[in-house]
């Protein structure tokens, strides 16, 4: 069984890198055929020079930044005082950072939209919104990264040695707390920055400037820039991916939604 | 301040006194603020006026029952099923014959440390670029269309078409698979040897230990993944948009033109529609977490 | 002719000998062990009995039938793992009727004999039971019947009791033991524990490096080790090293007191350099009693065991240890002193 297994064990993974790699192969030949009969990176220099790029891609780093950001500054003091001070929560918190994975982004927009459009609440057009959204899309990757890196620490102890040499709740979190949470911290940013980089769904109908939006418009009348795009949010992809690899030492997440 | 004082002050702070408890929680406050605004209202708006009269505001179960009968929501549900079902059944069996080629094929190490990773990538690899990817490799004038061209053979004279639901399906498969192999990798390391030899050791071959042992072991995980992939499937809505401009009438899609306008002619329909998916996903995920505490229990 | 043999095994993986030229013949009912520690060659040895290794030399009959190259799905031993290996997706009556089943017996004929394995493991009322509702021991019994259900010719073991707490261990032990001998079932035992090995079994082998060092009875290798190996592996012991005095008069010189031996040395002559064994329990103060060998020490350490009193002394360079049973009432000396320690002829073992 082992000869004839292992033949069957090639054939499989052979097909699977083809089906992987066809398309990024396909994608990439493609971009460098903006200049008529001639492989050149045209299509990548295009795209660098359009303001509009410069505008989206710079305002998709600003959300991201912005919306780990706030996961932090939210998630971590959250998850700490859970964990320390009111443990009864934890079930009601927990159940709520999974729900985005139950409400698919095109829903949840929906619902901002419907419920954000109409005064008294009319913030459907503030920037703040958008942030608030991603801070709730990425909230399942931010905390479950941050709460797997409390749970590998002895929080209580960790605390109470802290107090008893005078450290007040600030310094606790700032100076002992998220020092010793780094690695999964990084890991849910990176998380959360690949999502909101790639996201399109909430920029789209939020009508907000962003990447892949961006993407998308483009592709309607042109067509070797989206795939240098392409290949530029691929490669991102894998920076973040590469980067949590290095960093979180395994803590992987996967992210099934965004698409 | 003296190590007394400091002992006496943590005495008191360090150690929640049930006294204090109401103060506790309200340091979980933001939190639940933050979420209540942002999720929990939103989502509720879509709960409650599914159940209204768009016109009256009166409370009506006409809402969902529309959505049973009106055959242009009915369509949309019935390809959105399809083409999760196709998707999760197909991303689970590929995914599940790929992961168990990488760990047990006997193959090199490398591999499936390669294939993980690669795996880890490709499961984000969806949207608009993913679209995108594919349409340079399929599309009229795509790479793979223009190889086999050379050959003499045209797909397209022959009715294949990517902007169709089988090449959406195509093109999910690129996030279905990878999600399969990251979840299912687990089960099969979980896979003791010493099952396959103990299975031989009472007389089994290896097609009566995979009947008997391994695939009933395995179940459960397969079938909870695969339900996974289903919701997966079900809630995609940019890919679609980004390869079909939305000509395909997925539900998601549906949603996303009720966003812009009111094509259904009733706005309760939308929300209805939109619960209808919520619903959809939760009994997904529900059934994958059923599923996958069975696997867990068994393989401890 | 012997219901098992093994004959001329050896095992190579690619430039490393796990097994050397292994022989053994196993009398029917008898239980055999394999002791040694880890890497010595007796789990390999073991697989290659069960078939799930290949002998790169020598032959395996069972009963008459030459069984080396057979596939293990068709050999007619039984083997319990160290991990249980039951089947997860099964319970208890599932996993013992596993192989029947294979089998294709008639379901009356499946139950009636999950039945009976259930009370010989005493788990009359666990057939519903699945495997993460039971304990390690449990566990291993269900293996145990699992092994059985077949009435295999040879039942194999390797290493069953090493992932289970100390007191399950000798009790499960003395278990397998008496249903082992209540069936009259050929077994092969493998353990690197020499407590278990000695309790255990008929015969016990000892290995080392792929070489089989010694083979005999529990009784025999304690008492008589072939072989340092054997001397230092089984049991507590003392050695060290000796200088032949006078081959024909058996004495010896232990760093500068003399010794008596009641082993030949024929083989030896004067100022050869030998190893001496002595175990700690036939080590006696001499306010008990004089023997023919005395040697004079200080007392380095007292250790209190509970039912053994451990003494470790120095004699020369040396630190030997005597092991002598708890008496309340008994006067130790104190550490520090001097004193006499006696033993008998008998009790001094060269080994090579």
């Amino acid at each position: 069984m082992k000869g004839r297994g292992k033949i069957w064990a090639w054939f499989f993974i052979i097909l699977g890198i083809l089906y992987f790699f066809l398309p990024l192969i396909a994608t990439f030949l493609f971009s460098l055929r903006a200049k008529l009969g001639v492989l050149s990176f045209q299509a990548y220099a295009n795209v660098f020079n359009d303001p509009k790029f410069i505008r989206s891609f710079t305002a998709s780093l600003l959300w991201a930044t912005l919306t780990i950001l706030v996961g932090i500054m939210l998630f971590v003091p959250t998850a700490y005082w859970v964990r320390l001070k009111v443990p009864k929560a934890r079930t009601a918190v927990e159940f709520i950072t999974l729900i985005p994975f139950v409400v698919p982004a095109i829903v949840y927009v929906f619902g901002l939209v419907r419920t954000y459009s109409q005064p008294p609440l009319l913030i459907v057009d503030s920037p703040v919104l958008l942030i608030a959204a991603y801070t709730i899309l990425s909230m399942p990757y931010m905390y479950r990264a941050v709460d797997i890196g409390l749970r590998s620490i002895d929080v209580r102890t960790l605390t109470e040695a802290a107090q008893s040499l005078g450290a007040g709740w600030g310094t606790i979190l700032f100076r002992v707390i998220i020092p010793n949470i780094r690695v999964s911290i990084l890991n849910g940013a990176f998380l959360s920055f690949a999502i909101v980089m790639g996201e399109y769904i909430l920029a789209q109908y939020l009508v907000k400037p962003a990447f892949a939006p961006y993407m998308a418009g483009l592709m309607q009348n042109k067509a070797y820039e989206p795939a240098a795009l392409a290949v530029i949010s691929f490669a991102l992809t894998w920076a973040c991916m590469g980067i949590i690899q290095v960093v979180g030492r395994g803590q992987q997440g996967q992210i099934a939604g965004g698409h | 301040m003296t190590v007394l004082d400091a002992v006496k002050r943590d005495a008191l702070t360090a150690r929640p006194a049930p006294s204090k408890r109401s103060w506790a929680w309200l340091g979980v406050m933001p939190f639940f603020l933050f979420t209540f605004l942002f999720l929990l209202y939103p989502a509720s708006t879509i709960v409650i006026r599914s159940f209204q009269n768009s016109t009256t505001g009166a409370f009506t179960l006409q809402n969902i029952l529309t959505l049973f009968k009106n055959p242009y929501i009915l369509g949309a549900y019935k390809i959105s099923i399809q083409i999760s079902l196709i998707t999760s059944v197909g991303g689970a069996i590929f995914g599940f014959l790929l992961a168990y080629a990488a760990i047990r094929g006997g193959l090199p190490v490398f591999m499936r440390v390669s294939l993980l990773t690669f795996c880890g990538v490709a499961s984000n690899f969806a949207g608009v670029p993913l679209a995108f990817a594919f349409i340079a490799l399929l599309s009229p004038t795509g790479m793979l269309i223009g190889w086999m061209r050379a050959f003499g053979y045209n797909p397209y004279f022959h009715g294949f078409t990517l902007y169709t639901f089988w090449g959406l399906s195509l093109v999910y498969m690129y996030f279905q698979f990878p999600l399969m192999v990251l979840i299912i990798a687990p089960a099969i390391d979980g896979m003791r040897r010493e099952w396959l030899e103990a299975s031989q050791n009472l007389g089994a071959t290896t097609a009566q230990y995979w009947r008997h042992v391994a695939f009933p072991i395995l179940l459960p995980s397969l079938l909870g993944t695969t339900i996974l992939l289903f919701g997966n499937a079900f809630g995609a809505f940019a890919t679609a948009q980004a390869l079909t401009g939305g000509q395909i009438n997925l539900v998601t899609i549906v949603i996303g033109s009720q966003l812009r306008g009111d094509v259904l002619g009733d706005q309760g329909l939308g929300y209805a529609l939109a619960l209808g998916m919520v619903v959809v996903m939760a009994l997904a995920i529900a059934g994958y977490t059923l599923l996958q505490r069975r696997t867990e229990r068994w393989l401890r | 002719m012997a219901f098992l043999e093994i004959n001329d095994v050896s095992k190579i993986f690619g430039q490393a000998v796990a097994v050397n030229n292994f022989n053994l013949q196993v009398d029917k009912g008898e239980l055999v062990s394999f002791l040694g520690p880890s890497g010595c060659g007796k789990t390999t040895t073991l697989r290659m009995v069960a078939g799930f290794e290949v002998p790169t030399t020598g032959r395996i009959v069972i009963n008459g039938e030459d069984i080396t190259y057979k596939p293990p799905n068709q050999r007619d031993v039984g083997m319990v793992f160290q991990a249980y290996a039951l089947f997860p997706n099964m319970n208890v009556a599932g996993n013992i009727g596993f192989g029947l089943k294979i089998a294709k017996k008639p379901r009356k004929e499946i139950d009636q004999r999950v039945k009976e394995l259930l009370t010989i493991i005493h788990m009359d009322e666990y057939g519903d039971r699945y495997p993460y509702q039971l304990s390690g021991g449990q566990q291993q019994r269900v293996a145990l019947a699992r092994a059985l259900a077949l009435s295999p010719q040879v039942l194999l073991l390797d290493e069953p009791l090493s992932a289970l707490d100390a007191k399950i261990r000798v009790s499960l032990r003395a278990e397998i033991r008496s249903i082992q001998r209540q069936l009259g079932i050929t077994a092969i035992y493998v353990t690197h524990d020499q407590e278990e090995a000695l309790s255990l079994s008929d015969r016990v082998v000892v290995m080392n490096g792929g070489n089989m060092e010694q083979v005999g009875s529990p009784f025999e290798i304690y008492n008589f080790p072939k072989t340092e190996f054997v001397a230092q592996f089984v049991g507590l012991l003392n050695s060290t090293k000796a200088e032949v005095v006078d081959p024909a008069s058996n004495r010896l010189k232990l760093d500068g007191q003399q010794v008596q031996t009641a082993e030949s040395l024929g083989e030896y002559h004067a100022g050869d350099q030998v190893v001496v064994a002595i175990r700690p329990e036939r080590l006696s103060f001499t306010t008990e009693g004089v023997k023919p060998n005395v040697l004079d020490c200080t007392i380095e350490n007292i250790t209190f065991l509970g039912a053994i009193v451990r003494i470790t002394v120095k004699v020369g360079q040396y630190n030997l240890f005597m092991d002598t049973f708890n008496n309340p009432f008994l006067e130790l000396p104190k550490i520090g002193d001097r004193a006499q320690i006696t033993c008998s002829r008998e009790a001094v073992l060269v080994v090579k």
